[in-house]
């Protein structure tokens, strides 16, 4: 396999919390431009898999390489973040107290130090970016209304609209659906495809449906590491995948 | 150089002379009265005050010969100008005056003898000579005393004074003594005097090895005095006990930091481990925690004073009826300020800071109001009285029992919080509110009753923390920010963290006190816990995981 | 430059109590000095001192409310930096005394001479110059709080874990500076000032001259909270109130957004000390007490964290009553003072200007949903919410 394709690179990754193994020698590859879909039980290590990527987490032992060179393992949260990888929390987080507009202004890929953010003076390029991400997330009537206000629907859109903003190279996305109606769900579907022309995506989701409607590669975890790998219809007639997750 | 030094031993002399009275007061006060009236001492006695200095030099060498340690108040009398004589028959009286009469006392059986007018009495007149004499001659007195420890006190005395002229004295009660703990002190005390008189070299050279196998700081200041002198041999000898010395008390001062360290690490346990149950297991932030302590050290007060009235002659057993009114006072207390209060601030932890400080001030100040704000005097039960000494280490009962107490005190909540239904109900509470709530565990009772439970532990402290603190309205605001400080330093949710943090920092500030002074220890161990929890930001014990900072 | 943020932030409330600053730093001192003591609206010099030191006690609270309401630290150590801008004050106006202390000596304080000193610390040179003295009092709380913040905020110290190191915080230099060896006065502290900057400590124009400059530093406070608050880098520190780690996974260095408003906020504080002592004329170890340091955030919580004015509100009006209270019931003072602890956390977590702004826009409401009554959106506080989520 051609190395300069993959983008994020997981190779035999493990951490446990006082004796419980979260992730055990879990080891996959992203591709450049790719999406994935990673489903798998409770407790399977999903947000444990991201919060290692992300920085939040440090792994006890295994290599986790971006972009070919850069060490994950050897930086934390903001500098990842500034690498270029974007993370939507399970439960969504969006900065309630700020209007829809500020929590877009505050995402937008600029530079990140204090004293640039206290000199920093928005102008047209910034204002013209932020409506469009705003009509991407069908939020520009609520512009100047507070996130906290939003639905729950609204604010999962809102969330990804911040990852949007700091165009990453890669985004990490948790659960995306949960909470939504049956209309939010194909929408999100069509605006997740949408991204991953130009972005890799990773997505955690139990909604089988919505997995179905990304139509992606899956990876299936149990107990911290890699269950099965390959199409939805694939895996979903792996013999382990059924007796571990499908339960039928 | 030979003032200097006869000033000193002097002032040495002095010392020694208070410490043998202070002695001798105790000792006999209680025994003379029983006894009968000795007629020869009696004689003697009375004879004091006939003649001239020379004459009344005699008697006093006359008493000490005769060695009857009842004689005692008399000379301390003369050597005060205490001791008057009724000019109608002769007879010795210690007096004190009384308005512009002299109460007298009979100096024998110290019985009241009632009053004289002013031109009755007169007074034993005595000079400096005089009074030197006299200080000889109790030293010889007490070395005779029934009771060993006075016989002890009175050998260390000369010790530390170097008298020369009590060799003779102490040779003659070494023939006599019969306890060996004794005649070591009495032999100590005759080899510091050697070293003080010119007899011979090899006398003192073993009067060195006498003295430093003593090995405590007086003998250490009693061989430095030496080591500059101008014979070598002596010099050289004086030394090498010096090093030897050092070597044994370094070793005790160790021992003495460590004891001192366990015993600000149990009291520093005590005031914290009801915060442990509090912040530590509930997460809850009682600013108000320091109060529940000196709402413990009132109540003890509060009891102490009904035992004084009702029934006097059980004071002793104040502390055991203290305890359980302490635990009940700032647990009910502490259960009130979670209903009226905590529960609504329910996940707004610096809230909840603010809100218990208010209540800190306003139970302090309701205490004051009450009580007033002077310190209210605590009394110690007779078990907690005193001091046991191992080698050169003193250990005074209360803080014994107050180490023993927070050890017992820790054990119970341990076993209260692994071992009952109660405790598995806190934990599953603390773990999962809504899961508990939904398994049929009745959350609020089981908040109010833990909040109850570290509370009441608190005042439970209050009950130990008075038999050694001021009980004062701000009793609590001295312990608040160490019991924190043990707390975070230990590990927050870890019993065994607490108990580890509370000794921990106990001994490292009294191994950094010789050091670096009190209140720079403090400091220093006050900026080593904030840069520790900067680098294990969750203490000592940690949990770890996900949860943790969910 | 300044004037560009403030467009943004410097409105309603705010510009009221800027001009009601600025008036009041001329009018005060007009009112003192050029009326009658016969006038009815003479204001008397106590009462002028009085004022210049709850304002120095509203500068301290705009200090705690920059780095509690907008970044969520909730700092029981402010006391710390404020008493050090005190001393570096009161060292200045020791060294102003010069020869007419008690022992006389032309350099040494007294207390060094009682102490058998020979010689000025080191730390004691350079106090004789105005400037430098000042300069001190912002820069010796700034490295404090950049040193410690840098540990703390690198390390992830946050919520009650932080308030109560700062509180330790406090407490450490209590301790130090009740020491004799410090060289800063031990228990006593410094005081028995004569004059600063050549005018005499006691004259009326002299207390006139120090509210003004108190007044004027409070506005100037104010300005400069407000261009913070109004700039993305205010909207990055109420995000990180809000969601700490949020903030982190977009990119930014959240310690270093702390470390800026913490040091910020302890100048501020060192700058309120230093004009605090001349006007009460004693700066001791007890200013470093850590009860002064929770009692000053419940002038914070009075008035509403999180908006600036609420602060100056809240200190004034609880100090105002302590005056009151101290004076008249003095037994009372503690039971009102924790009552108010009580009653705010409870009842009013928003504080006074919280309260009213729900108010008015709840009117406000009203009175828009009277033509289109189907408007009822959601809430319209901007008072903090969640915060113990993170």
């Amino acid at each position: 396999m051609a190395k300069a394709e993959t983008l994020l690179y997981l190779d035999g990754v493990s951490v446990s919390f006082d004796g419980f193994k979260a992730l055990n020698n879990l080891s996959f590859l992203i591709g450049r431009n790719e999406m994935r879909a990673i489903i798998g039980p409770n407790g399977a290590g999903k947000t444990t898999m991201m919060d290692v990527i992300t920085g939040k987490t440090r792994p006890d032992e295994g290599e986790l390489r971006f972009d070919g060179k850069i060490d994950l393992t050897a930086h934390d949260e903001a500098e990842i973040a500034g690498f270029g990888i974007g993370r939507k929390f399970q439960k969504p987080t969006v900065f309630e107290n700020q209007s829809v507009r500020d929590n877009l202004m505050l995402a937008l890929k600029a530079l990140r130090g204090p004293f640039a953010t206290l000199f920093h003076r928005d102008d047209d390029a910034e204002r013209s970016r932020i409506d469009t991400l705003l009509a991407t997330i069908r939020l520009t009537a609520r512009r100047d209304d507070l996130a906290g206000d939003l639905s729950h629907g609204q604010k999962q859109w809102l969330e990804i609209g911040m990852l949007l903003a700091q165009d990453p190279e890669l985004l990490l996305i948790d659960e995306p659906a949960a909470g939504m109606t049956d209309a939010e769900t194909a929408a999100t579907a069509d605006l997740l495809r949408e991204i991953s022309k130009t972005h890799s995506v990773v997505v955690v989701e139990h909604d089988m449906a919505f997995v179905r409607a990304l139509g992606v590669k899956v990876t299936v975890l149990h107990e911290g590491s890699v269950l099965a790998e390959g199409s939805l219809d694939h895996v979903s007639n792996d013999r382990r995948v059924i007796d571990v997750y499908l339960g039928r | 150089m030979l003032t200097r030094t006869r000033r000193r031993s002097s002032a040495l002399g002095a010392l020694a002379v208070f410490l043998v009275l202070a002695v001798a007061t105790v000792t006999f006060a209680g025994t003379a009265a029983a006894q009968s009236d000795d007629a020869a001492l009696r004689t003697q006695l009375n004879a004091l005050a006939a003649g001239d200095f020379d004459d009344t030099q005699r008697q006093i060498n006359a008493i000490a010969e005769a060695g009857d340690p009842r004689a005692a108040p008399a000379l301390e009398a003369l050597a005060d100008g205490d001791l008057y004589f009724r000019r109608a028959d002769n007879a010795v009286f210690i007096t004190r005056k009384d308005g512009s009469d002299y109460a007298l006392r009979d100096p024998l059986t110290l019985e009241d003898a009632g009053t004289a007018g002013r031109r009755e009495v007169k007074k034993i007149r005595v000079n400096n000579r005089l009074r030197r004499v006299i200080r000889t001659a109790l030293g010889t007195l007490t070395l005779r005393a029934p009771d060993p420890a006075a016989r002890i006190e009175a050998a260390d005395a000369i010790f530390k004074a170097q008298d020369v002229d009590s060799i003779e004295p102490l040779e003659a009660a070494l023939a006599a003594e019969t306890n060996t703990d004794v005649a070591r002190h009495m032999r100590e005390a005759r080899a510091a005097a050697v070293l003080a008189s010119d007899l011979p070299t090899p006398d003192k050279l073993e009067a060195i090895a006498t003295v430093a196998a003593r090995g405590d700081r007086d003998a250490r200041s009693l061989l430095t005095g030496i080591s500059n002198g101008p014979d070598t041999a002596l010099h050289e000898a004086a030394n090498a006990a010096i090093a030897k010395v050092e070597r044994v008390q370094g070793l005790w001062d160790t021992a003495r930091n460590i004891w001192f360290g366990l015993s600000l690490g149990s009291v520093l346990l005590l005031a914290a481990i009801g915060l442990a149950i509090t912040f530590g297991v509930m997460g809850v932030i009682n600013m108000a925690h320091g109060e529940m302590v000196m709402l413990g050290a009132y109540t003890t007060f509060v009891v102490q004073s009904l035992f004084r009235t009702a029934a006097p002659e059980y004071f002793d057993y104040s502390l055991i009826v203290a305890l359980p009114a302490a635990f009940l006072v700032a647990g009910l207390v502490g259960i009130a300020i979670e209903r009226g209060i905590i529960r609504f601030l329910h996940d707004r932890p610096l809230e909840t800071l603010l809100a218990t400080w208010g209540v800190s001030l306003i139970l302090q100040q309701t205490v004051r109001t009450i009580f007033g704000p002077t310190n209210r005097e605590v009394g110690n039960p007779s078990f907690m009285s005193g001091a046991m000494e191992i080698g050169q280490l003193t250990i005074t009962y209360n803080r014994l029992w107050i180490v023993v107490f927070a050890l017992v005190v820790f054990t119970a909540l341990l076993v209260a919080m692994k071992a009952t239904r109660f405790g598995l109900y806190v934990r599953a509470v603390t773990q999962n509110r809504r899961m508990s709530a939904s398994m049929g565990i009745r959350t609020p009772l089981v908040d109010a009753l833990t909040f109850g439970l570290g509370s009441g532990i608190a005042g439970i402290a209050g009950v130990a923390l008075s038999q050694i603190d001021n009980v004062s309205p701000n009793l609590g605001q001295s312990y608040i920010i160490d019991s924190f400080m043990v707390v975070v330093f230990g590990g927050v949710g870890n019993l065994w963290g607490t108990l580890l943090g509370a000794f921990t920092l106990g001994i490292a500030n009294k191994f950094l006190e010789p050091v670096a002074g009190a209140v720079l220890a403090k400091i220093l161990v006050l900026v080593f816990i904030i840069l520790f929890i900067q680098k294990r930001p969750r203490g000592l014990f940690a949990l770890k995981g996900r949860a943790v900072d969910a | 430059m300044t004037l560009r943020f403030l467009s943004g932030g410097l409105t309603g409330g705010r510009l009221v109590m800027l001009a009601l600053l600025l008036a009041s730093a001329i009018l005060v001192p007009l009112l003192n000095l050029a009326l009658p003591e016969s006038h009815p609206l003479h204001v008397p010099t106590y009462a002028v001192t009085l004022m210049g030191k709850y304002l120095t006690y509203a500068l301290l609270a705009l200090a705690l409310d920059l780095v509690w309401g907008y970044c969520g630290i909730l700092s029981l150590g402010h006391a710390a930096f404020f008493a050090l801008g005190g001393y570096a004050m009161g060292m200045y106006l020791m060294r102003q005394i010069g020869s007419r202390g008690v022992y006389g000596d032309p350099v040494l304080p007294d207390f060094m001479v009682f102490l058998n000193w020979d010689e000025l610390p080191w730390y004691w040179y350079g106090f004789d110059a105005f400037s430098f003295a000042m300069l001190v009092a912002l820069v010796a709380p700034a490295i404090l709080a950049f040193v410690f913040g840098w540990f703390a905020f690198r390390s992830r110290v946050t919520g009650v874990y932080l308030s109560i190191i700062t509180q330790a915080m406090t407490y450490a230099l209590l301790l130090a500076f009740f020491r004799n060896d410090m060289g800063f006065g031990g228990n006593n502290g410094l005081t028995d000032f004569k004059d600063i900057l050549g005018f005499d400590i006691q004259s009326d124009a002299t207390r006139a001259g120090l509210f003004a400059a108190s007044a004027l530093a409070l506005a100037a406070g104010l300005v400069l909270a407000v261009a913070i608050t109004a700039s993305k880098l205010g909207k990055v520190l109420i995000a990180v109130r809000d969601a700490e780690s949020r903030t982190r996974f977009l990119g930014y260095r959240v310690e270093h957004y702390k470390l800026f408003v913490w040091t910020v906020s302890a100048m501020m504080a060192g700058l309120a000390g230093a004009l605090y002592v001349p006007q009460v004329g004693i700066i001791n170890p007890g200013e470093f007490a850590p009860a002064n340091s929770i009692e000053a955030v419940i002038w914070v919580a009075v008035g509403g964290r999180g908006t600036l004015v609420g602060p100056i509100i809240g200190a004034v009006l609880v100090n105002f009553a302590k005056s009151w209270f101290t004076a008249a019931l003095p037994e009372f003072w503690l039971f009102a003072l924790g009552g108010l602890f009580v009653f705010v956390t409870l009842f009013l977590p928003t504080g006074i200007v919280g309260l009213a702004r729900t108010a008015t826009q709840r009117l406000r409401r009203m009175r828009k949903s009277e033509p289109d009554a189907r408007n009822t959106g959601g809430s319209v506080t901007t008072e903090p919410r969640g915060q113990a989520a993170e």
